[in-house]
């Protein structure tokens, strides 16, 4: 993470300058999306969490401290905000297997892939707690401090719900045949 | 079962986290307990299952809906930073100057005399057009999704716009202006068409005092709107 140039946009956004808030965009709507699509499933609802985290941090950049990872933050955002958007969604749309083929570019990502629609769904039935730590290690790839950071969990308890999401996780596979 | 030391040495080991005294102590354990082995390789298999699913690239759209929903607060055009203009002193000076660099241009070439043709260095104005249109309102867009000016021009065919614009996605300006509306599309990329600047003739407009609305829209939403005028005198 580029952390220190995070940090002059984050400034320079302040600043007024519109450009650099474009270049926080460029640079976390893939990452944004990815977490947000891991944790809902469904791309439509994705999109629309990942717009609007970045209002949020649009609106809330002069509540945010420069002294912490600007990634931790908008990470922090995400995993709240689709936790929310989790609470506003039918079951059924949440764990249906084909939401996915309702977006060609999508679906052609997936494709062949039973290994990961596999997990998407196991993903799907454990709680948004335990998938959170899984999308923050696994997709986001980010370290125990930095999970911590975000999730405002020691990281020894992040450590505990991580084994314990991976062990649900590989429960839930085992159980489908997956494993 | 796996006893709770053991199973943490295991996923500490998936995530390379263990030291060389850890190590050899699951491994002891893992050779005499093949229940914690298949756990072991179990969960291995499920996080290299994991780190294999491929990030998605967010949709193409997403990025200008982000822009596009921005507060119009921060989008819309600044009036405080509206058009440049001369003040006064700084006005007569440059006047002085514009007519020192005139002067000074035709005595070279009354003595000279063999510049080019000014229709051949304007390239396609025609020479009834020399004269260059007066600029006389001007809006500034900064620091907004949409970018650059707006000038509403006198020439000597009337009244018109001359945009230039930069956007990270295709910009429609609304122009309203005595009885006439129109519709600008597709303005603000490099690729736009008649590129960066765009310009448009306003039949409607010559009246002191008149004033031209704009509406700028981003991805179906308005994000600014600014006014220009034409002065009194016009």
């Amino acid at each position: 993470m580029e952390d220190e140039d995070d940090g002059i946009l984050v400034r320079r956004c302040r600043d007024g300058d519109f450009k650099a808030f474009d270049q926080l965009v460029l640079r976390y709507q893939k990452p944004v999306f990815n977490a947000a699509f891991r944790m809902l499933r469904n791309p439509e609802d994705a999109r629309d969490v990942a717009q609007t985290v970045f209002l949020k941090v649009f609106e809330h950049l002069e509540q945010y401290d420069l002294n912490l990872k600007f990634y931790s933050w908008i990470y922090r955002i995400t995993l709240n905000e689709s936790i929310n958007a989790l609470g506003r969604l039918r079951p059924c749309e949440a764990i249906s297997g084909n939401e996915i083929d309702e977006s060609p570019g999508l679906e052609q990502q997936v494709e062949n892939e039973q290994m990961s629609r596999a997990i998407e769904q196991a993903l799907m039935r454990i709680q948004p707690d335990h998938r959170a730590v899984i999308v923050l290690r696994h997709f986001l790839h980010l370290g125990y401090q930095d999970m911590g950071d975000i999730l405002e969990l020691p990281e020894k308890t992040v450590k505990s719900r991580l084994y314990t999401a991976r062990q649900l996780l590989r429960d839930v596979l085992v159980e489908d045949g997956v494993c | 079962m796996t006893e709770p030391t053991y199973l943490e040495l295991i996923h500490a080991s998936i995530d390379g986290e263990l030291d060389e005294h850890q190590r050899s102590e699951l491994a002891s354990h893992l050779l005499a307990h093949p229940e914690s082995r298949a756990l072991r390789d179990g969960l291995k298999d499920v996080c290299a299952a994991l780190e294999a699913m491929v990030a998605i690239d967010p949709p193409a759209q997403l990025r200008a809906s982000i822009l596009a929903a921005l507060p119009p607060r921060a989008a819309r055009p600044q009036p405080a930073r509206r058009a440049v203009r001369w003040s006064a002193p700084a006005w007569r000076y440059a006047a002085a100057l514009a007519g020192a660099l005139i002067a000074g241009a035709v005595l070279y070439e009354a003595r000279v005399g063999h510049g080019p043709d000014a229709t051949e260095v304007s390239g396609t104005m025609a020479r009834s057009a020399m004269r260059a249109p007066d600029i006389v309102d001007t809006v500034r867009l900064e620091r907004g999704p949409v970018e650059g000016r707006v000038s509403l021009y006198r020439s000597a065919a009337g009244f018109g716009l001359e945009l230039e614009l930069v956007a990270g996605a295709p910009v429609d300006v609304l122009v309203a202006g005595g009885d006439q509306k129109l519709r600008l599309s597709g303005l603000g990329l490099p690729d736009s068409p008649g590129g960066a600047r765009t310009t448009v003739a306003l039949p409607g407009v010559g009246t002191s005092g008149q004033t031209v609305a704009l509406t700028f829209v981003v991805g179906g939403r308005e994000v600014g709107a600014a006014t220009l005028s034409v002065p009194a005198g016009h």
